[in-house]
């Protein structure tokens, strides 16, 4: 044998060996997909601090000696680039777990891909209903359902404010679910009609017109159901079209987000709404909570896109732990299997949200809705160094609005 | 709900607010139509880097708000000056003389579009700014309450509109302008210096977007996402008034304003955003240059 051919397959069988051992090496990863909406300065934080706990969970040995190799992708809260994001991770990146998504509407169409490759899905903030009615089961929701905000909103309007609601609905997926099941509830928990209702585009920056009209039909309250900025204008016109603070702001979940706060500064305050997470929260958990995303992210006061996104990372971790995985590229089912029912077994987690998360094995909302516990807000100050105070906590049945 | 005249007064007054600055956008595009033969994609963003320069001259470096909006009219009338010098202008050179050749300058405006928008998403982020400016309470006129800043933009408004006329029409740096948005080459040979004129169009258009975004900050936030509605509304009232048309876009911006909040208060609320584009195709198959439309050119 010629002495370059001797070269060729030595450096073969060097070259099969590394890639043996790199491909060893890449099966006893965990590969966990992420997609999510990071185009706001929050989005970025949130995504950043669940990358970084993935990170610590390694740099503490792991799962089980099983590093998580997670993928971060922006998925900017339009569908088509969630759906591209949720594909790329599946099938490329042939991921064992997806987390995502942020918005509602991206994270409808990415219920169905996972569906379909049955990969396991756990979503951190989305809160529209339909999500869990599409009976997949492979989707388990972290946050509060829709369902249960509604509920939790319209009882306290209908003991505490009065009947006469106006509602702004913005045409997002989540915000129409709020407003959709708000009405509803209004409707069958006190037999309220909406007195306006006026739909609008997601980033709507002109709200007078509604405001006057809502001005003269003479309200209770103004529900607002919208993304965080345009929440945030309609709050402001609101108050430049002189209707006064004793008509109560009603915000849809997305209120609790902190561009709310900052962009409609006094007009903030007095806004209720349903969430998850209190930053005023006093368990000494929150506490440390509110502490760490401070100090490591530079946030005033978390809201509850920070605190799902960290229980949700929990859960994970619970799971695969629980779960026996081969983590061989031929195995890539089992283990996704192994991981959905993983995820199906945890019961009670007692966490930061505001209430324990329970999942079980039937693909039906009752077992896939996790947190079926709502905590309503209150702004007392608006503005960057904003101040919430927590009015009630309520407990829906599992069945509630179905 | 009952008709009420007083909410009536109000919806013309909320779109007359609106509608003057959808006229300045449009009065920016259809100068650089006439002037450049261009249809300048890009505006959107002109607007919205102006708003963010009123915010940061306001807000951050505490130049009171009249001040500040000036400062961001000189301050982006220079940038536009620059966009129209170093970007432009050579596909226009290379285009033949300054009409439009082909597809070049629309696919460069748009270009621009994304570019000035990702330059702005790098400095400022997504997020939306709130832009405060006290102007002390609200006036109260009868049952309609009316923030100052929504006058203040009116007067603004008008005050803009009558400077560009009485420059347009009262010096020779106006009639070069017009000259050269009447005919360039005739304008050459009668020795006016063409370039510097193009030069000023694109720059006092540049200067009226920064004036519109300052002006909207104060009642709307500002973000970086601001500019492509703002662009679609003002080609609108643009088009209605009758593209290249000045008086044209301004009357188109009010049109479109006080349409828009009329159909949303009268005839449904919701997606206002359609009655703009109802009144651009009505005003179309009625009269398709536009109300006070010059001829319509073919471009080369």
């Amino acid at each position: 044998m010629k002495p370059h051919a001797r070269r060729l397959i030595a450096g073969g069988i060097v070259a099969g060996v590394l890639g043996a051992l790199a491909s060893t090496a890449l099966a006893a990863d965990i590969r966990v997909g992420i997609t999510m909406r990071m185009i706001s300065e929050n989005g970025q934080k949130y995504g950043q601090m669940v990358m970084d706990e993935i990170g610590m969970i390694n740099e503490a040995g792991g799962i089980n000696g099983n590093m998580i190799q997670a993928t971060l992708l922006n998925d900017e809260c339009k569908s088509d680039k969630g759906v591209a994001n949720a594909n790329k991770l599946i099938f490329q990146e042939k991921v064992h777990l997806l987390i995502g998504s942020t918005c509602s509407s991206v994270t409808l169409p990415i219920v169905d891909v996972t569906a379909k490759a049955e990969v396991p899905q756990i979503i951190p903030h989305s809160t529209n209903e339909k999500i869990t009615k599409k009976g997949s089961a492979w989707v388990f929701r972290v946050p509060v359902s829709g369902r249960y905000y509604a509920g939790v909103n319209a009882k306290y309007v209908g003991e505490n404010i009065g009947k006469r609601i106006a509602y702004i609905c913005a045409a997002d997926a989540a915000s129409q679910n709020d407003c959709e099941a708000m009405q509803a509830q209004m409707n069958s928990q006190h037999g309220a009609e909406a007195v306006y209702v006026a739909q609008v585009q997601e980033k709507e920056v002109d709200f007078r017109t509604h405001m006057q009209k809502i001005k003269s039909a003479g309200v209770d309250g103004i529900m607002i159901a919208a993304l965080a900025e345009t929440m945030a204008r309609a709050l402001v016109q609101s108050y430049e079209a002189g209707i006064g603070e004793e008509v109560r702001r009603i915000g849809s979940s997305s209120a609790s987000n902190s561009p709310v706060p900052a962009i409609a500064g006094d007009a903030a305050k007095g806004v209720f709404f349903a969430a998850a997470y209190a930053a005023a929260d006093t368990r000494p958990i929150a506490r440390l909570f509110n502490e760490m995303v401070r100090s490591r992210y530079g946030i005033h006061a978390p809201d509850h896109d920070f605190s799902q996104a960290y229980d949700l990372v929990r859960i994970v971790e619970i799971a695969l732990n629980r779960a026996s995985l081969s983590l061989e590229d031929g195995d890539l089912a089992a283990d996704r299997t192994a991981i959905r029912d993983a995820i199906a077994s945890v019961k009670g987690y007692r966490g930061l949200g505001s209430g324990e998360i329970s999942f079980c094995a039937d693909p039906t909302p009752q077992c896939r809705d996790g947190n079926r516990t709502a905590v309503l807000i209150a702004y007392s100050k608006g503005g960057e160094d904003y101040v919430t105070e927590v009015l009630a906590r309520v407990t829906m049945p599992e069945d509630f609005g179905l | 709900m009952d008709f009420d005249f007083s909410s009536l007064l109000a919806f013309i007054m909320f779109g007359l607010t609106i509608g003057v600055v959808y006229g300045i956008v449009a009065l920016g595009i259809s100068l650089i139509y006439s002037g450049l033969d261009i249809v300048h994609f890009a505006h959107g963003e002109v607007y919205m880097f102006g708003a963010f320069f009123g915010l940061v001259f306001s807000s951050q470096m505490g130049l009171p708000y009249p001040l500040a909006l000036l400062a961001a009219m000189i301050s982006i009338g220079l940038l536009g000056i620059v966009i129209e010098r170093v970007f432009y202008r050579r596909l226009t050179r290379s285009g033949g003389g300054y009409t439009v050749a082909g597809m070049g300058m629309i696919i460069c405006g748009f270009g621009m579009s994304v570019v000035l928008q990702n330059i702005a998403f790098l400095i400022w982020g997504a997020d939306a700014e709130p832009f405060p400016v006290d102007l002390g309470p609200a006036l109260e006129v009868g049952d309609i309450t009316l923030p100052r800043s929504y006058g203040l933009t009116a007067i603004i408004a008008v005050v803009l509109m009558a400077a560009l006329h009485l420059f347009l029409k009262k010096t020779r740096t106006g009639l070069a302008v017009r000259a050269v948005a009447a005919n360039k080459d005739i304008a050459f040979l009668m020795g006016i210096n063409v370039p510097l004129m193009i030069s000023v169009i694109f720059g006092l258009a540049c200067a009226l977007a920064a004036a519109a975004g300052t002006l909207i900050g104060p009642m709307q936030s500002v973000q970086v996402e601001m500019g492509y509605l703002m662009l679609m509304k003002a080609f609108a009232a643009a088009v209605v008034g009758g593209f290249g048309s000045l008086p044209g876009a301004i009357i188109g911006g009010l049109l479109v304003g006080i349409f828009e909040n009329l159909g949303a208060a009268y005839i449904s609320p919701n997606h206002k955003d359609i009655y703009a584009f109802l009144l651009l195709i009505l005003v179309l198959m009625i009269r398709p240059s536009g109300l006070f439309g010059v001829e319509v050119r073919v471009k080369a």
